[in-house]
């Protein structure tokens, strides 16, 4: 449980003649890690080579190519598409030859058709624009060129300027812009230009068009607008298509790349003229079986050998093994990193303590229970085996929500019936102030015992690592660093103890003082505390520099605490201002008037109660899971671990 | 007399007064000012932080982390607030 799946390391020999039957075997039973060969990497492997494709990959490929074409202009992704029935291999294969190359050739079709309608439609669009400028023109369009004596300039100008030149003008101020037309003899042609050309002046063509600007605008509409229509036409009969044929689309899509990824698979083995070796992991109890299954499908040409572990050699792929309670909580820890195959897996600790610390962040019966019903409501949303274990992460959050609202006494920020059995976190907002207010010093010493528990447990499992890891002197001394943190924190735990009585926590100030004013547990707390420091120093004097963390790690579980009160005090501010300031008021005289205001404020109530939701949500969920990474995980585990990932793949669509 | 009396007990009341207002005060600048320091630091964490998530998906539990440890410094203002008032 707090280790992961122990791995075996298998090699695979046979000659190439069965390389087909064990891909396949091995395909089917998805166990096999194969571990990459790469060439002239070890001398042991000397004179193989990276193997072929099997004869029929470039095909597949091909084809499967062609499919993807046909799926991404479907824009078709097969976790959008529910898994109904799965369709069996060999009436899937026949139907690939049958039906899908008719799928195709309508839908190249199709696709090449609105491709031609849409360059259409942009080259009618661009002629529009060209056109635009001159819809006003009271001319039409073949009277503004083809002189021989006369130059037409046509533009935009900024404001109107005088041509002292003989010339004829048209200038008409509009949004687009301020048209001017000049008609003026060749010979004065250079003058005007230059006049125009100080006066940021912007040409325009003067389009290739017959009869009036408007009407030639007004045709192009038309036709721009059937050829919009035809376009949006053929957009529906793809979309009739993909809806006929997504479900056989995807199949046919998890068919052709499992042949391709099992045709491309000889170039990850090692081969000679006539056999092939694989390496690779596969789950140490699965060796049996999996060994008898590759000798049964090779009529016993296979040989299946099981190799030792070279430690420190051999990057072990990593397989978490769980209880089923722990597996969701699974994703969080791949979001930070793979335990190692060497290191102690804390996914159980994690799904135990992750919800325990969001609850007591969103203590809240209420939102606890909105919570719980988004967690169910989302998984028609949220597909796929990620979006599955965040909502069962996010159920198992809202259920200590809602224990911890009862404990807590919280339900959307009013009290409940009976007194809080933790320390209240009710604060004295709004008219009816009175009463203690939050217990604040309790709250925080339950904050800094829940820190200095996780903490010691990290530091221990630290421990536990460095037994498991580590080898002669300096495993002993890596144990003993670990142990001196310890130390070092306990000891200052009970010098504070002797100093200073608190709620919640052992009372050692009773002792009188036998040496420097010290009394026996400060003196006790004193020398845990040094021999801790000795400890620490033996392994690494740097970490030294370290010693304010412990204060400060332990003091970051406040945020337990300062995270829970505030949302607490943004439900009662809400239900406050809701309630108190908007309600209640009208309730005295109701009204037509007063009903409406009813209205708004429990719509101000419900928004504002949603909002605190999500911010609770998002607030206790990340500020927990801060405390597993920043103050647990560096106490003692690294990470890094390579994913298993056993060649095959859950069907989803298909079936043998 | 009791003129004096009574100017001594509003004294007071003033006196109590003001202490709760500093106590108030107070509390306000080390939510404030920490939440300021935490907003600073993290802006320049988190830009960095989405620059590297584009580049490698694989870093995004890495940056969370970073992006968060300044959350540190405005929980302790928080905590300091809390216990000046309570």
């Amino acid at each position: 449980m707090l280790t992961p799946e122990q791995m075996s390391k298998v090699l695979i020999a046979a000659p190439k003649d069965v390389i087909e039957p064990v891909i396949r075997e091995l395909y089917r039973k998805r166990l096999f890690h194969i571990q990459d060969f790469v060439e002239d990497e070890h001398e042991e492997y000397q004179g193989y080579r990276i193997g072929n494709p099997l004869s029929g990959a470039g095909e597949t490929s091909k084809e499967l190519l062609r499919l993807r074409s046909v799926t991404n202009a479907f824009s078709l992704r097969s976790d959008d598409i529910d898994p109904a029935e799965k369709i069996r291999e060999s009436r899937l294969q026949e139907r690939i030859e049958q039906e899908l190359p008719a799928i195709e050739q309508e839908v190249e079709d199709l696709l090449s058709r609105r491709s031609t309608l849409e360059n259409q439609k942009k080259e009618i669009e661009q002629k529009i624009d060209l056109l635009l400028p001159f819809a006003d023109v009271p001319v039409d369009l073949p009277l503004l060129r083809g002189y021989r004596t006369m130059a037409v300039i046509a533009g935009y100008l900024a404001k109107r300027i005088s041509l002292n030149v003989p010339c004829e003008e048209y200038y008409s101020e509009s949004k687009r812009g301020n048209l001017l037309i000049v008609v003026t003899p060749n010979e004065y042609r250079p003058e005007v230009e230059r006049m125009l050309l100080d006066a940021h002046f912007q040409a325009i063509p003067i389009p290739d068009e017959k009869g009036s600007a408007k009407d030639r605008i007004a045709e192009y509409q038309v036709q721009a607008k059937s050829v919009e229509q035809e376009i949006s036409g053929i957009s529906e009969k793809i979309q009739a298509l993909k809806a006929n044929h997504a479900g056989f689309l995807v199949a046919c899509d998890e068919l052709l790349s499992m042949d391709v990824e099992r045709a491309e698979v000889p170039l990850r083995f090692a081969t000679t003229d006539h056999a092939f070796i694989a390496e690779g992991w596969v789950p140490s109890d699965t060796v049996r079986p999996l060994t008898e299954d590759l000798v049964t499908a090779s009529g016993g040409r296979a040989f299946v050998t099981e190799l030792p572990i070279q430690k420190g050699k051999d990057v072990v792929p990593v397989e978490y093994d769980n209880i089923s309670f722990a597996r969701p909580t699974q994703f969080l820890m791949d979001i930070y990193s793979r335990p190692k195959y060497t290191e102690l897996d804390p996914t159980l600790i994690v799904s135990i303590v992750f919800p325990i610390f969001f609850g007591l962040i969103l203590g809240d019966v209420g939102y606890g229970a909105l919570l719980l019903a988004a967690s169910f409501g989302l998984r028609k949303l949220l597909k796929g085996p990620e979006g599955k274990m965040l909502l069962d992460i996010m159920r198992n959050a809202s259920i200590s929500s809602i224990f911890f609202g009862i404990l807590f006494s919280e339900c959307f920020g009013f009290k409940l019936p009976w007194p809080s059995v933790l320390p209240s976190r009710h604060l004295n907002i709004g008219g009816e102030a009175g009463g203690h207010g939050p217990a604040i010093p309790e709250l925080m010493i339950m904050c800094v015992w829940i820190g200095v528990l996780h903490i010691t447990a990290g530091r221990l499992l630290g421990i536990l690592n460095h037994a498991r890891q580590d080898h002669g002197s300096h495993r002993v001394w890596a144990m003993l660093a670990n142990l001196g943190w310890i130390m070092v924190m306990w000891g200052i735990l009970i010098m504070i103890w002797s100093a200073f009585p608190m709620p919640l926590m052992p009372d050692l100030t009773g002792f009188p003082p036998l040496v420097l004013g010290l009394s026996l547990p400060a003196i006790i707390g004193l020398l845990i505390i040094v021999l801790g420091v000795v400890f620490i120093v033996k392994e690494s004097a740097l970490e030294l520099v370290e010693l304010p963390t412990i204060l400060s790690h332990v003091l970051s579980y406040a945020r337990l605490v300062g995270v829970g009160i505030s949302s607490v005090a943004i439900a009662m501010v809400i239900n406050f201002i809701a309630i108190g300031m908007i309600i209640e008021p009208q309730l005295e005289n109701i009204t037509i008037f007063s009903v409406i205001v009813i209205v708004v404020g429990v719509i101000v109530w419900i928004i504002g109660q949603i909002l605190n939701t999500i911010l609770g949500m998002i607030g206790g969920g990340l500020q927990s899971l801060r405390l597993q990474y920043v103050e647990f995980f560096t106490k003692f585990y690294k990470g890094g671990g390579v994913k298993y990932n056993p060649f095959g793949v859950m069907r989803k669509f298909s079936e043998d | 007399m009791a003129v004096e009396v009574g100017t001594a007990i509003t004294d007071v009341a003033v006196m109590e007064a003001s202490q709760l207002g500093l106590r108030a005060m107070a509390a306000a600048i080390a939510v404030g000012s920490t939440g300021i320091a935490s907003a600073a630091a993290e802006m320049v964490i988190g830009s960095a932080a989405v620059g590297a998530t584009a580049e490698n998906k694989d870093v995004f539990g890495l940056v969370l982390l970073l992006t968060v440890i300044p959350e540190t410094i405005v929980i302790f203002g928080l905590v300091v607030a809390l216990l000046l008032i309570f």
